[in-house]
């Protein structure tokens, strides 16, 4: 098996800013790939001809320009003078505290908290605190509706003027699909279910909670992913974090990814399992911890470990990477470790039908132990699954922590799920899903395809629904949001210390949902908002492709 | 956890300085503090480098050594709350690229203000000790020491 190893060995010498790009883009390599290209040259030769991946996967992280680095820093240590400035001055009364204080009565107790953990929400966030926890008051579909809120006080307190700011292009939910409705026939099937079989099940899956809807979602999900059988949790953290400590637990090695999920984390550490981190989606950083973990064994005792199980996602939804699949599971077979995969962002987004990274990758779903998901994102619904072996998901009925103590889906929405699943899938009858999900890789082809041209830092992999657009600098996040809103199109932005400190980014989720006039109007206010805020650092300069004009009849370069 | 977060490190306090262009930031601020203090025109050059000098080891004193814990939440379950920034750096190991940059720039800046101040004998009491000021703390010996009590908690 000497193949995959160079192939591993030559794709994760560069981490950051790995292109193997097919040789189709030959123009574009040096877009995508840094330094010389003629070592890899071969490697993509290799990769073509019945390598381990069967497509182009193009994969760019261009590194912050050392400039804007230094601004960054010099833009956060303004920030922690002045906060350090206004604690002083609200410590000594000369400006009014408005944030939360114990009571006179108290001062001279041991503090319940400390201030200092406060700093940054004080200082940094407080400002540009209306980026966020806006208001909606439609269903966020393509296009939402908000409720208009100014401040007089910097932020700390709003008031609502009244006034609903309507149709917002929102380029903020998770609606990969577009199933975020409240009007067809998902929402009809919804209603009606609703109506036999009310609105909860009051109670877990293992007393009463266990409805004729679970088992027939059940059987669903299983054919829809091609494993042998499924169970639906009612929420998709809780799918994580509570059946992770099923499988593993003390004695056992967990292998997880640097930008794992939350959820994921928070389930490793629940199960008492020893827990090691590779750098993410590098292939040499896991191989080298799987060498390790076998050849030492358990760390005092030396004996071998119960299990090893690598904790990878689908779609990391704050890069916009994809998983390397074919190298993870070439991996996991010869060191005969298990895998899970985590599918949130990537179920129904990626894949010529929708079925996920697997189908994306052309692998089968034999390989992957545990394929978890959410029905949150591209389902417009609520829950999680996990699929594998008959033998697997039994012993997760019975084991399970939700199985056992939390109540099960809700049937409105298991129905919500069921529709959008089989029209995914075509068993309605219609073309409608398939449309969707082949609008989606259109959309997300294009968008970023004409971000990359407009000359902004994108992340991520160029499949992926998720678009990263790098904007560094802690006064340029809240700029950012505001000119959008301002411009009617709502966005997500994330900064330290979500993101790593000089990597705040705001993020876009496109969706089947937006129609190319809705993304064109976005690119022209994004294009707007970037001379503005001089948001544009790319030094690569992407040659334009020159291919057909894009329309709704022709297909642009999608998976077949 | 901190949910929203989009890594699974649990103090990103520990990372900082080592991100990159910090160095090279950290670099420029002494060099801008330097000329600042050049400008002023009732500073001779000796007393312009002493008082770099001494500046730099106190904001580095007191962002480094004194200020304790992390300003903001971190899912430690309070770990780093009684450890200065020094002290978080990397997870506590010793002697990695940071923490070897940190300790040798207050020692290069001594040795540019002693050549600048033609190694007189009060501008050399007041550069030493402000340079025994921040390197001790440096020491491994001393991680998580308070002395006398001072800065416990």
């Amino acid at each position: 098996m000497e193949r995959p190893e160079r192939v591993a060995a030559a794709l994760g010498a560069q981490p950051r800013a790995n292109g193997c790009s097919g040789a189709a883009h030959g123009a574009l390599r040096n877009g995508y790939v840094r330094g010389l290209p003629a070592p890899d040259t071969q490697i993509n030769h290799i990769v073509h001809n019945g390598g381990l991946y069967k497509r182009p996967f193009n994969e760019d992280f261009e590194e912050t320009p050392m400039l804007v680095a230094v601004l960054t820093y010099v833009g956060y240590g303004v920030l922690t003078l002045f906060g350090y400035l206004r604690d002083f001055m609200r410590q000594w009364k000369i400006e009014k505290c408005q944030n939360a204080t114990e009571r006179e009565e108290q001062k001279d107790f041991v503090p319940l908290y400390q201030d200092f953990e406060n700093f940054y929400n004080r200082n940094l966030y407080m400002r540009i605190r209306d980026s966020w926890n806006r208001p909606i008051c439609s269903v966020p579909g393509a296009k939402v509706d908000m409720m208009e809120r100014i401040s007089h006080d910097y932020n700390w307190t709003f008031t609502y003027t009244g006034r609903v700011i309507k149709d917002i292009i929102n380029m903020g939910s998770y609606n990969y699909l577009g199933f975020a409705q409240n009007a067809g026939t998902c929402q009809e099937a919804a209603a009606k279910v609703l109506s036999q079989y009310g609105a909860g099940v009051c109670s877990t899956r293992q007393e009463m909670g266990n409805l004729d809807k679970h088992e027939e979602l059940e059987k669903l999900v299983a054919r829809f992913l091609g494993v042998e059988s499924a169970m639906a949790y009612g929420m998709g953290f809780a799918t994580n974090s509570m059946n992770i400590p099923a499988l593993v637990g003390k004695g056992c090695l967990i292998l997880s990814d640097e930008l794992n999920h939350a959820s994921l984390v928070l389930g490793a550490r629940l199960s008492g399992a020893t827990i090691r981190i590779f750098k993410h989606n590098n292939m040499q950083s896991l191989e080298k911890l799987l060498k390790d973990a076998i050849v030492h064994g358990q760390p005092r005792t030396r004996r071998p470990w119960k299990k090893i199980l690598i904790l990878v996602e689908g779609i990391y939804s704050m890069e916009g990477s994809i998983v390397r699949l074919p190298e993870v599971i070439a991996l996991k077979k010869k060191y005969k470790s298990y895998l899970y995969l985590d599918e949130a962002h990537s179920i129904g987004a990626l894949g010529p039908t929708g079925r996920g990274v697997v189908e994306y990758f052309g692998l089968s779903p034999e390989d992957v132990d545990v394929m978890m998901g959410t029905f949150t994102k591209s389902f417009g619904a609520a829950g999680g699954y996990i699929g594998g072996k008959k033998e697997l998901i039994d012993y997760l009925r019975t084991y399970s922590h939700s199985a056992v103590y939390a109540t099960s889906l809700s049937p409105p929405v298991v129905e919500q799920i069921i529709t959008s699943m089989k029209c995914i899938m075509g068993e309605d009858g219609t073309t409608v899903g398939k449309a969707r999900v082949q609008q989606l890789a259109e959309n997300t082809r294009y968008f970023r395809r004409r971000l990359k041209e407009m000359g902004f830092i994108i992340y991520g992999n160029e499949d992926s629904p998720v678009v990263p657009l790098m904007l560094y600098m802690p006064a340029k996040i809240g700029a950012f949001g505001r000119e959008m809103l301002k411009r009617n199109i709502g966005v997500v932005v994330v900064g330290f210390p979500a993101t790593p400190i000089i990597e705040s980014r705001a993020r876009f989720c496109l969706s089947a949902a937006h129609t190319k006039e809705m993304l064109d109007t976005a690119l022209k206010e994004i294009n707007e908002v970037g001379d503005l805020l001089q948001l544009k650092y790319s030094r690569h300069h992407l040659v334009p492709l020159l291919d057909r004009p894009f329309d709704e009849t022709t297909y642009e370069e999608t998976e077949d | 956890m901190n949910v929203g977060v989009a890594h699974s490190e649990v103090n990103p306090n520990t990372r900082v300085m080592n991100s990159r262009g910090m160095w090279l930031t950290y670099a420029l601020g002494v060099g801008m503090l330097h000329i600042v203090l050049l400008s002023i025109p009732f500073f001779s050059v000796p007393v312009a480098w002493t008082l770099t000098n001494v500046i730099h080891n106190l904001g580095m004193y007191v962002f480094l050594h004194a200020v304790k814990g992390t300003p903001f939440e971190t899912p430690d379950q309070g770990k780093a709350r009684l450890l200065t920034h020094w002290e978080q750096l990397d997870y506590g190991v010793q002697f990695t690229s940071s923490r070897k940059f940190f300790t040798i720039s207050p020692i290069i800046l001594y040795f540019l203000a002693s050549f600048y101040t033609k190694y007189d004998p009060t501008h050399f009491i007041f550069n030493t000790a402000s340079l025994l000021t921040v390197l001790i703390p440096k020491l491994p010996q001393l991680h998580g020491v308070r002395i006398f009590g001072i800065n416990k908690y």
